[in-house]
């Protein structure tokens, strides 16, 4: 085969592939990275890039095909430039996702059935969960994510992307002089939510006004606070001195926050920035209070957690941390865990103290991880493997996401205790594609922890060794549970398996092996170090410890949170998250995403505990919650998922393949109003035959969201086959009109995406109900609650 | 060794073998679909799911493990529920008709797409033996059957129907005018013997199929001549009595004993008959002289009350159908009863009671759509191209109207609907055992009919397909070059070829293993759907 060929026009170079292939292997195992690569390259697979990789490889052409089509990621027609991902995760789509998707598609006149405009810039497409749910909705384009995206901010965000892609990415990293002469530091997350908020243009505006005041301060990237609704928060540290935050920060805010706590080096630029402060004064808002101090050091000291209710655990020292900097790791006590496990512990103590400080699998299921270490560590093997799940894939959950990208150091730490422990000398950490940053940051961290000599074959002199590999999901929820992980990293269709065997006797390459998740791992140093009592002295019955959280919703405030086993929804939502906006009612809390479900309102003093939240028809879940309203429909959330798991399924078994779409054609009918007198009876019969007979995990928990809805809000299911949509949310079961309060103010006019209101200022509008898609816009937007749906 | 329990029985099995393979070493028969043996397991079907008593738990017998102390059922109510709603979901997905729709609509169950396939190969001898072994009075029918079958036919979307009644008359006419009229062989006697009550269409038809099952008949009919309604209802001008006459001889040929101007009731009574004959057929049509209720036969509103699957009335022995039943100006579902009456005889001949037969399942895709007609005829091109067809002299036999070669021409429109391997079939084997329902959980939309006939010996129809995989590992374990893989995930994965090629190039060596493994008729070969 000629090396050159021509596509579509534009000649292709083989040789590129070659040297792919070349550089990365040419195992079946590579098949995923290789594939990667070459649409890293040319932007999608072309036909002759695939048969020239079975050509070179000892990669069959069906398995190669079977994979290339098996990942969400990959594609088999050419791509615009850059990639629109709009993300349809639970949070999102509670908050009108569907619609961004549409406006994307119409903005960039993209024909239907087609997802890429006539230029080849953009290639629109909807994507599971970003991981970014307290800024829902939200919108990546390559590696920028937007947050609060709206159907009239769309063209924006396009023009904003386009800008920024002109001038670079900032220079991230410190600003500011040495250590010693500095007179503080200002803290900033630029985490991938933080960035969606707008942080990366702060950081800018901060490193301006380093350099414009010359300041002697040192501009921190951090881990992440979690406080996503205060994002992009910045934090004052004064040299021995107070500390003070700020939140929703926007960059022409910047020159004055660090006029107030900082003083120029120099006589001459202290008297210039007098000047401008005093002129300043007169046109901007002096009152910029403080948000309420949120770390570890307030004045009841480290233990005491935000409003009583938080502990970090995982998220240890958040919003201190520079996730890139392994010194400032290990001056807060970073790897101390390890060195006492290396150096003090035998692995069997050391299971023994992880057995009895009750830790359980952070993934979902609960297994008792002592037990799961012990089993590997039993089982009769020269080699063994382990594997940090990072798949993180449900829609609403961003806990590993954050943690990757904020305390890299702190998960591989607890990868290299359990190695240890259970005897594994090769570590696999799978991060899904949909997190560049977490994998950027991970990287780097490996690559930082190996020249200190924490990986490689003889850790600390220890004699104990391992090597850890980042490998890089291609975009499939499944993926997420163990079998089918491990057929991912083997390079093959991430399709699961029967268990017996489980894992730990044979997993990959037939091998023992630990599979545990980020969060997991990432609590066992804490527990070495601070000791498993005092990790167990914490939450209630057999769940102990801490657990995190993705809060968002219709709630005041989300974010990643943390607290003990044993706090109730309750108190999460009320007292984290501040209650419900806009004076609603809480209707349900949506708990472990579409494996879990709602727990409704009165269930609402649930404590997080796995067993108590199984019995109320939920799921620990990996911890995704999402709070639900009045205005949400629980038909709808039920549609929702069921739409997510069936897109999902890897499409193995016939229940999971076919049950999960029949019973989404039956929430399609009643979300239409089309509603058949047995499909309610139908659904349960389904729900239930695919709990007891799907092969996997993914498979048998997918009903839950339906069972639980069914369960707590039969009566709206019920009404949707009356034809009725009792939340107002169903857009065919609806009709939106402008009453008599409508004041004339045309902001419904002016936002409306499809232009089915006519502007008549002062006059009472109309809606066009042909024209109308129901995405609720003019609702939200109206000040005079004159928007009626019935 | 292993000891554990399966169903109620404790039993031991080799270490480290399955479930399903320690149960078939005893015998204890599991439906699989996607298992194939000497193959590491690929549980994806799941109709192999026996329940674990422990646990409670149905799991797939296929790749569970046996373990000490396991309690295992294999088959009791849950467990056939569990599998039939697997079923029911498969065929909820199963893009493909068992039979084609012309056989399912008429109520004789001819095997139509057969009889044409003969004609067009100019075989019509097998034509015409195909006809009769469901329809005892074709060139009779040819002529006054309203043709459910062509109402049914699908070519009828796209231009217009077969004319398959004609080709029936056709056939049925050019073995009426040849030398030696066909006469079907007979089993060896049995020596039980039948009373059949009624010369017409029902009471012809079981004397014609009980006569080739051994069985001696004696038809007892109150007018002058056979026929009923055949020949006192219907004008000469539609149905000459020539024509009846000699498609009566046969059945007098092979040993019918017509006794005329005989009225039950009068001349001899029903009890005198059960007690000469083995068992009787009561085919008296809907205007008897006396009524049914009169002989001490239970009734419905419109007549005889008889079990709708082995037509015995409510007397032992005594098998009723036809007209007699319900009133009917149907001819053909009085042959077609007369048919069946005469299998649940001859059962209830050998046995002494008349077991319920399992009727035979039919997946239907229903309509077209309109982009679908384009791979139908498709399929009947490649199909032509691939018939080696004897030239057929194009003469006018007894019917002016039609030639031999119009005969061929017209049998090869068929779209050939029914499944290649309508017989092997896994799927209707076991929809048929577990009583599935197919539309039970029928979707909004079914995928699109498709057959793949660019490989020089297999059909590929992706609707039929199971995604069992088998053909994946086989052709990955031959190695073949390019060979068959899953493409796509979820609902919509689907297999196909390698590297987006055709049929052709991914199944070299490996086509026959394939064919014959695959479960359903998703691979076939074209060949498969046999002139036997």
């Amino acid at each position: 085969m000629p090396t050159k060929v021509r596509l579509n026009g534009d000649e292709i170079d083989l040789e590129a592939v070659d040297a792919i292939v070349a550089d990365i292997g040419r195992k079946p195992k590579h098949a995923i990275a290789i594939l990667q690569a070459v649409q890293e390259r040319y932007n999608y697979l072309p036909q002759e890039a695939l048969d020239r990789i079975c050509e070179i490889t000892d990669i069959t052409p069906a398995v190669l095909t079977g994979v290339s089509t098996f990942y969400a990621q990959f594609r088999h027609k050419p791509a615009g430039r850059h990639s629109i991902k709009v993300c349809i995760g639970t949070a999102c789509h509670v908050m009108g996702a569907e619609a961004i998707y549409d406006a994307f598609l119409d903005h960039l006149s993209i024909p239907e059935g087609e997802d890429t405009d006539k230029d080849r810039l953009f290639t629109v497409e909807k994507v599971a969960c970003l991981g970014c749910c307290m800024l829902a909705p939200a919108v990546q384009i390559d590696e920028l994510t937007y947050g609060f995206v709206r159907t009239d901010t769309v063209s924006s965000v396009i023009r904003d992307f386009l800008e920024s892609e002109k001038s670079g990415p900032a220079a991230a990293g410190r600003a500011g002089g040495n250590g010693k002469d500095l007179h503080g530091e200002v803290r900033l997350c630029l985490c991938s939510s933080c960035i969606a908020s707008g942080a990366r243009k702060v950081h800018e505006a901060i490193q301006r006004e380093i350099h414009t005041q010359a300041l002697a301060v040192d501009l921190k990237t951090v881990g992440c606070t979690g406080m996503a609704y205060q994002a992009p928060l910045i934090e004052i540290v004064i040299k021995d001195g107070p500390q003070f935050q700020y939140g929703r920060v926007k960059p022409e805010h910047i020159a004055k926050i660090l006029r107030k706590h900082f003083r120029p080096v120099t006589v001459r630029r202290r008297s210039l920035t007098a000047m401008t402060r005093l002129l300043e004064r007169l046109y901007t808002d002096e009152a910029w209070e403080p948000v309420t101090r949120y770390a570890l050091d307030t004045r009841n000291g480290p233990d005491a957690a935000y409003a009583g209710s938080q502990r970090h655990l995982v998220t240890e020292h958040c919003g201190r941390l520079r996730p890139d900097d392994i010194d400032e790791y290990i001056a807060s006590g970073g790897f101390q865990a390890l060195e006492k496990s290396l150096g003090r512990l035998t692995p069997d103590e050391l299971i023994l103290q992880i057995e009895s400080s009750g830790l359980r699998g952070r993934g979902g299921a609960g297994f008792p991880t002592g037990q799961k270490w012990r089993m590997v560590r039993k089982a009769r093997a020269k080699t063994k493997h382990l594997i940090c799940n990072g798949d993180e894939g449900d829609p609403g959950a961003f806990m590993d996401r954050m943690i990757l990208e904020s305390f890299p150091f702190r998960v591989i730490e607890g990868i290299i205790i359990a190695s240890y422990a259970v005897g594994a000398r090769e570590g696999y950490l799978y991060v899904r594609a949909e997190y560049p940053l977490a994998m950027h940051r991970v990287e780097n961290a490996i690559r930082l922890c190996v020249e200190r000599g924490y990986l490689g074959d003889n850790i600390l002199g220890s004699g104990h060794g391992l090597t850890l590999h980042l490998v890089a999901g291609a975009g499939a929820f499944v993926c997420g549970e163990e079998t089918a992980l491990i057929a991912a990293i083997q390079g093959g269709r991430g399709t699961p398996r029967l268990r017996p065997p489980y894992p730990s006797e044979s997993g990959l390459w037939g091998k023992p092996t630990l599979v545990n998740n980020v969060e997991t791992y990432s609590l066992v140093p804490w527990i070495i170090l601070h000791g498993a009592d005092r990790f167990a002295s914490l939450g209630t019955g057999k769940s102990r410890g801490t657990k995190t959280f993705a809060l968002a919703g219709k709630i005041q405030r989300s974010g990643l949170i943390e607290v003990p086993m044993g706090t109730t929804l309750r108190q999460i939502v009320e007292d984290i998250g501040g209650g419900i906006p806009a004076d609603r009612q809480l209707k349900a809390i949506q708990v472990g995403g579409p494996s879990g479900g709602c727990v409704p309102d009165t269930l609402a003093d649930t404590p997080v505990d796995y067993e108590a939240l199984t019995s109320a028809g939920a799921m620990m879940g990996s911890g995704g919650m999402v709070v639900l309203d009045e205005t949400d429909c629980m038909v709808d959330i039920a549609r929702y998922f069921m739409a997510f798991t069936q897109v999902e399924s890897c499409g193995k078994c016939t229940f999971c393949r076919i049950g999960t779409k029949r019973m989404l054609e039956i929430l399609d009918r009643l979300c239409k109003g089309q509603g058949k007198k047995d499909d309610i009876e139908n659904l349960e019969t389904l729900a239930v035959a695919i709990e007891n007979s799907s092969l996997c995990g993914l498979g048998k928990t997918a009903p839950n969201p339906v069972l639980t809805t069914l369960r707590y809000f039969k009566d709206e299911y019920e009404a949707h086959i009356d034809g009725r949509c009792p939340a107002g949310k169903c857009k065919d079961l609806i009709v939106y009109s402008i009453t008599d309060a409508c004041i004339g103010c045309t902001r419904c006019a002016q936002r409306c995406p499809v232009g089915a209101i006519e502007m008549r200022p002062y006059e009472k509008h109309e809606i066009d109900v042909e024209k109308c898609i129901r995405c609720g816009t003019c609702k939200g937007v109206c000040t005079e609650d004159a928007v009626r749906v019935d | 060794m292993v000891r554990f329990r399966i169903n109620g029985k404790s039993v031991n099995a080799k270490k480290s073998s399955t479930v399903l393979a320690a149960a078939e070493s005893l015998g204890i028969p599991i439906p699989t679909m996607c298992h194939l043996n000497a193959y590491p397991p690929f549980t994806s079907c799941m109709v192999c799911v026996v329940k674990d008593k422990a646990s409670g738990r149905l799991i797939p017998s296929c790749s569970t493990l046996v373990e000490p102390g396991m309690d295992i059922e294999t088959d009791d109510d849950e467990v056939r529920q569990a599998r039939k709603t697997t079923l029911e979901l498969l065929l909820s997905d199963h893009v493909g008709d068992c039979e084609g729709p012309c056989r399912q609509a008429c109520p004789a169950h001819m095997n139509i797409p057969l009889m044409l396939k003969q004609i067009e190969a100019c075989r019509f001898r097998e034509a015409l033996i195909t006809v009769k072994e469901h329809i005892a009075l074709p060139a009779v029918l040819g002529r006054i059957c309203p043709a459910p079958c062509e109402k049914a036919c699908r070519r009828a979307q796209i231009d217009s129907p077969l004319a398959i009644c004609l080709l029936k008359r056709f056939v049925a006419d050019a073995d009426l005018a040849s030398e030696s009229p066909f006469i079907p062989e007979c089993k060896e006697a049995s020596g039980k013997s039948v009373g059949i009550v009624g010369a017409g269409p029902a009471g012809l038809s079981a004397a014609y199929t009980l006569l080739q099952l051994g069985h001696a008949c004696t038809i007892f009919d109150n007018n002058p001549e056979p026929g009923g309604q055949l020949r006192y209802g219907v004008p000469e001008v539609r149905l000459p009595r020539r024509i009846l006459d000699a498609e009566i001889g046969p059945i007098e040929y092979l040993g019918a004993e017509l006794r005329q101007r005989q009225t039950v009731g009068r001349d001899i009574s029903l009890d005198e008959i059960r007690r000469d004959f083995d068992a009787v057929v009561w085919t008296t049509g809907s205007e008897a002289p006396l009524p049914p209720g009169a002989f001490g036969l239970e009734t419905t509103d419109s007549g005889v009350k008889i079990h709708p699957r082995t037509f015995q009335t409510s007397r032992n022995g005594i098998f009723s159908g036809g007209a007699a039943v319900r009133p009917s100006r149907l001819a053909v579902r009085s042959v077609a009863h007369g048919r069946s009456i005469a299998h649940s005889v001859s059962r209830f001949l050998e046995s002494g009671f008349a077991p319920v037969v399992n009727a035979r399942f039919n997946s239907s895709i229903g309509k077209l759509k309109e982009s679908e007609k384009e791979a139908c005829l498709r399929y009947v091109e490649s199909l032509s191209s691939r018939h080696q067809r004897t030239p057929c002299p194009d003469e006018a036999l007894n019917r002016k109207d039609i030639s031999t070669s119009q005969a061929a021409s017209e049998s090869a429109r068929c779209l050939h609907c029914e499944c290649l391997k309508s017989e092997e079939c896994k799927l209707r084997h076991l929809a048929e055992t577990y009583e599935a329902r197919p539309h039970r959980f029928r979707g909004t939309d079914r995928k699109p009919l498709e057959k793949i006939t660019e490989h020089p010996h297999v059909v590929y129809e992706p609707g039929k397909c199971i995604k069992c995989g088998i053909c994946v590992r086989i052709t990955e374990s031959i190695q073949e070059r390019l060979g068959l893989t899953f493409i796509g995930r979820g609902f919509d994965v689907r297999v196909d070829v390698s590297l987006g090629r055709k049929l052709d190039e991914g199944l070299k060596t490996a086509a026959s293993e394939c064919v014959s493994a695959c479960p359903t008729g998703a691979l076939a070969f074209f060949q498969d759907g046999r002139m036997e």
